[in-house]
Parts: C-alpha cells; sequence; structure tokens
C-alpha cells in the first residue's frame, strides 16, 4: 500500500511585479503587474509506506511547496493527491490526527509557554489521554536527551533543544505520516547526529512515513532509503539512494604530491592540465579513466604522495542536480533522464 | 461626561434639563457605563494577532492540526474579556454607586450576556478582516477604518436614542447597537426588556448573516494561501 500517491499536483504562485518607487506603489491599487510562478510542475507520485524519503533540491526547486501540499496546508493548482487515504488540502481531522509537518525555520510550539505545557495543549487538541501523553513525552525526551529542559520557557532554549522540542511536539501524537522539513537546519554537527540518530530509531521501533527535505546531504544520505529529487519544480529522479550513487557519474579526486615542481604543463589523456611550478594537484578524474591516469601521472616526476578521494553524496547530488538545471532550461525540454 | 456637564450647563440656562426626556445623570451614567461596554465588546488586539497569524505564516501550525483557528481565538478572546470585564466592573460600578446616577445593578447580569454574545459576532468580522489577509498583505488598516464605523455605530460616542430619525431606527435595528447602547441603556433605565430581546434577535440574525460569509470567505481564502513563510 502507498502512504503517499500523487497524479499530476502542480502548483503555480500568482507573483506581483512591483518595480521601484511610490508613485508604482500607488499605481499598483488599479494596475498590477502578475506573472506566474510554477513552484511545481505537474507530479506523479507513488511512495511506500514505513520508510524515510529524502527530498533534495537547491533553493527554489519546489521541495517545500510540495510538502505544503501534501501535508494540506496550501491547494495545488491542479492534480490529485491521497495520503493515507485522504486528500490533504480539505483538511479532514482524521487526517489532520494521523499527520504532522514540522518546519525547521518555524515553531511549531507556543513561544512564551514550557515544553510541557505545549505539549499538555497538544494531548487536548488531538484528543490523547493525558497520562499517555505525558508518559510519551518522557520517552522521547529520554532519547532526545533533552528531559532537563522540558519545563523551560521555550523562548530561553537553544536552537538545538527547540527543535528536540519541536520533533517531541511533532510526534506526540503518534504520526503515520511525517513531513520534515530542514529539521537540522542551523544545528551544530553534534545536534545534527544527534537528531539522525533519534529518527533512525524511532522509524525503526514505529514505523512511521518520513517526507525529509534537509540542505545537508549527509541528513539524506544516512537517513533515507527513497529519493526524490526536485529541480525547477519537476522531479528528475525517484528511486533508491544506493541505485543513484551507483548510477551516477562516479567521479573520483586524485591528489598528487610531487618530491619537485614540475618543469612544464602536462596534459593527461582525458584532457586533465598539470600545471609546472607546483608540487601538489588536484584532478577529477571518472572511475573507468583512473587505472590510464595513475600510469601517466607517476611517470611524470618522483611520487611523495598519492590519495584518491571518494567523491561524497553530496557532490554527486550537486553535479546531478546542474547536469538536470542544465537540462531544464529553455530549449532542452526532451532531454532524457535517469529512471528507475 | 465633561461634554455632556457642558451641554447641561448651557442648556439649564434656557431652562429645559432634559435631552430626549432624560436628565444630566442619565447622561452622565451613559458615558460612564459607555466607555466600560465599549472596551468589553471591542477585540482589535485579537484581531491584529490573528492577521499576524496569516502574514507571518506562523498559522501554518495550526492549519495543521485538527482544530479550529475560529475557536480557538474566539475561547482566548472570551476568557480574556472574562477576566477584564470582573476586574474593570469595579470601577463604574463604585462610581455608579457613590454616585445619584441611574443605574440597576440586577441589571447587569443579563448586559454583560448580551455583550459577550455579541462578541461572537465582533468575531466573526475579526474573522473576515484576518481573512482578507490571504488575499492582501497588510489588513491592519481595514481594522482600524472597521473600529472607527464601529464606534460610530455602537453608541459608544453618544446615545443611539438621540440620533434624529430615520438613522436611530436604522441604528437600533443593527446588531451593533448592541456591544454598547443596548447593554448601558439598560443598565441605565432607558430601554427595557423588550429592546434588549430586539438587541439578542439582532445580533443572532447578524452571526447568520457575518458567519454565513465568513465560512465562505475563509475557504476562499485558503485556496489562495501560499503557506508564507515556510
Amino acid at each position: 500500500m502507498y502512504a503517499i500517491e500523487t497524479e499530476n499536483i502542480s502548483r503555480v504562485y500568482k507573483v506581483y511585479r512591483k518595480p521601484e518607487g511610490l508613485i508604482n506603489s500607488v499605481r499598483g491599487f488599479w494596475k498590477r503587474d502578475h506573472y506566474d510562478k510554477i513552484a511545481l510542475k505537474p507530479t506523479s507520485l507513488k511512495l511506500e509506506a514505513g520508510q524515510i524519503i529524502g527530498l533534495v533540491g537547491s533553493n527554489g526547486a519546489g521541495k517545500t511547496t510540495l510538502i505544503k501540499v501534501l501535508s494540506g496546508l496550501i491547494t495545488p493548482s491542479s492534480g490529485t493527491a491521497q495520503v493515507l487515504g485522504y486528500t490533504p488540502w480539505e483538511r479532514d481531522n482524521a487526517y489532520l490526527r494521523q499527520m504532522s509537518l514540522l518546519l525547521g525555520q518555524k515553531n511549531q510550539l507556543w513561544w512564551d509557554i514550557s515544553p510541557v505545557d505545549s505539549f499538555a495543549l497538544l494531548a487536548r487538541i488531538y484528543d490523547l489521554d493525558l497520562f499517555a501523553a505525558r508518559k510519551r513525552v518522557m520517552e522521547l525526551a529520554q532519547k532526545l536527551q533533552c528531559e532537563k529542559v522540558l519545563e523551560t520557557q521555550l523562548r530561553r532554549l537553544s536552537l538545538g533543544e527547540r527543535m528536540k522540542m519541536e520533533i517531541i511536539g511533532a510526534l506526540l501524537h503518534e504520526p503515520k505520516v511525517l513531513f520534515l522539513d530542514e529539521p537540522t537546519i542551523g544545528l551544530d554537527i553534534i545536534a545534527q547526529e544527534n537528531i539522525r540518530d533519534f529518527l533512525l530509531s524511532y522509524v525503526a521501533s514505529r514505523g512511521p512515513t518520513i517526507l525529509l527535505t534537509s540542505h545537508y546531504m549527509d541528513d539524506i544520505a544516512q537517513l533515507s532509503k527513497h529519493l526524490l529529487l526536485i529541480s525547477q519544480g519537476e522531479i528528475v529522479y525517484q528511486g533508491n539512494v544506493q541505485e543513484f550513487t551507483g548510477k551516477a557519474e562516479q567521479v573520483k579526486t586524485l591528489v598528487v604530491h610531487y618530491r619537485t615542481e614540475l618543469a612544464q604543463d602536462y596534459s593527461t589523456p582525458q584532457g586533465a592540465v598539470l600545471k609546472s611550478g607546483q608540487r601538489e594537484h588536484r584532478l577529477q578524474v571518472k572511475s573507468q579513466d583512473l587505472a590510464e591516469t595513475l600510469t601517466f601521472i607517476t611517470q611524470l616526476a618522483e611520487v611523495h604522495d598519492l590519495k584518491i578521494e571518494e567523491t561524497d553524496f553530496e557532490d554527486v547530488v550537486k553535479k546531478f542536480l546542474e547536469k538536470e538545471s542544465r537540462i531544464l532550461s529553455p530549449g532542452h525540454r526532451n532531454a532524457s533522464r535517469i529512471q528507475t | 461626561m465633561f461634554l455632556w456637564f457642558a451641554i447641561f450647563s448651557t442648556r439649564s440656562a434656557g431652562g429645559d434639563q432634559n435631552i430626549n426626556g432624560m436628565g444630566m445623570n442619565s447622561y452622565l451614567a451613559y458615558a460612564l457605563w459607555a466607555a466600560f461596554f465599549a472596551r468589553i465588546s471591542a477585540n482589535w488586539a485579537y484581531e491584529f494577532r490573528m492577521s499576524d497569524e496569516i502574514e507571518s505564516g506562523s498559522i501554518n501550525s495550526l492549519l495543521t492540526k485538527p482544530m479550529s483557528f475560529f475557536e480557538y481565538y474566539l475561547f482566548q478572546l472570551l476568557g480574556h474579556k472574562a477576566v477584564t470585564t470582573f476586574f474593570s466592573l469595579m470601577i463604574p460600578l463604585a462610581l455608579s454607586m457613590a454616585l445619584p446616577w441611574p443605574m440597576n445593578l440586577s441589571r447587569i447580569p443579563l448586559a454583560i450576556i448580551l455583550v459577550f454574545y455579541y462578541l461572537v459576532l465582533v468575531h466573526l468580522i475579526a474573522m473576515c478582516v484576518t481573512t482578507t489577509g490571504f488575499f492582501i498583505n497588510r489588513t491592519g488598516s481595514i481594522t482600524v477604518a472597521k473600529n472607527l464605523i464601529l464606534w460610530l455605530l455602537t453608541g459608544e460616542l453618544v446615545p443611539l436614542d438621540i440620533v434624529p430619525s430615520p438613522w436611530k431606527e436604522y441604528l437600533l435595528v443593527l446588531p451593533f447597537s448592541s456591544g454598547v447602547y443596548y447593554p448601558v441603556a439598560y443598565i441605565t433605565g432607558r430601554i427595557g426588556h423588550r429592546e434588549m430581546l430586539t438587541g439578542f434577535l439582532s445580533v443572532t440574525a447578524g452571526i447568520i448573516v457575518v458567519g454565513s460569509f465568513m465560512v465562505f470567505y475563509w475557504r476562499q481564502g485558503l485556496r489562495k494561501y501560499v503557506g508564507t513563510g515556510a
């Protein structure tokens, strides 16, 4: 069974173009220049339940718009969608009780009261048993190692502590579908790691479906099994994370350090240039060209040190999105994509 | 109050000490209680908060929960007004008891009930103003303009029964007179039970009309909403 199914959902924003100056502001009362911004092109998805799905794309690619549509926050311009069998934007209470939306850049809890008070309020909103809700808060707080700040006013907590509180709030009613938009944004590495570990163990034990967006590729690489890549409002890849890294062009970084500086410029058989007058050189080499390049560069001078660096997930995604961005630009509409 | 003092001191020189059949004490009592009820029946502070929820996008967290934005703010408003009423009632009550101004103590509960019922209508109007935030960036100026209109229509400025006909009849049949005029006039003895019933009926009609529009308008607004700030 699919937890999330969409059929050609799209979202177009009508954007007001306002030229500079007071006169143009006044003119805007009777004459407005609008243009259509396509945030999400017709998108069809079928996402299975019980997994973490990583949604990756650059700024303005349409990630948050897709999450807003699926969580029912906004209505799509066209298409249909079913999340847990409900149409999200109808905001049926039965659906809202089974989902949670966590926007990393927005507080979902109440700013002026302590998290425990917010959780008590949430327990009433979701019609939860108060005793069971308190127990669950403690259980989640222990896992996230934040029991000590439960009774401190939210506004007095650090960003990392606040995010942990937001996560507890989002999970209090045990949602079957969870939309996480940048849950680790602005957090230090330890806090990020802590939240990642927590989410992994939570999914393993409770099995919700999580749609996760993050600018930190480590989040996606470590947490997600399924990957959605979005570029300019269009899903350009959907499939397994491992398959993606396997299918995408594999490039390694070759770092060579000679004992002496090169006497002249050299060009590898693939066209990369090693400049004269320097000892250390970094070359981007495709996997299939690695042996040939190695043979070539080790003959140029005496090698002091040699390293082959793996290209990480972030680089692979970045390269892929850069390529897609070029393909999706006007005049390249019929270019082929990676499909699974 | 000073205005009524000035008016009556001028009139007393001419002989007739009543305006529309009521003496100076009645008008002074009206001015005092009108100030009290006008503050109880106003909700602009909550309206600004509600508008800010939409303008800033903080409404996102409420829209994705199984709750009603209307009820969420209505009960905050009523709770706040209950506490405010309890404490601020002491002032006009003490002054009215100390001074020889007309006041019927037993009528206060029904007058307060009418004002709290009227608050539901005021909240519905606030919801309509707030919903406009889905279509335009800022709604603060609409709130200010609306407050000015209500100030004229509720009877906070002058007792509506001294307004010339036919405006008086129009104003008294509108539900806004239940915010200040009807409760104050009831307490100070200008009107009886029958007129109070008119107040309840007109507020009910107002709730039905504004409520129906609000439901339609809110749905349209949500279709337009772009999830600001997320």
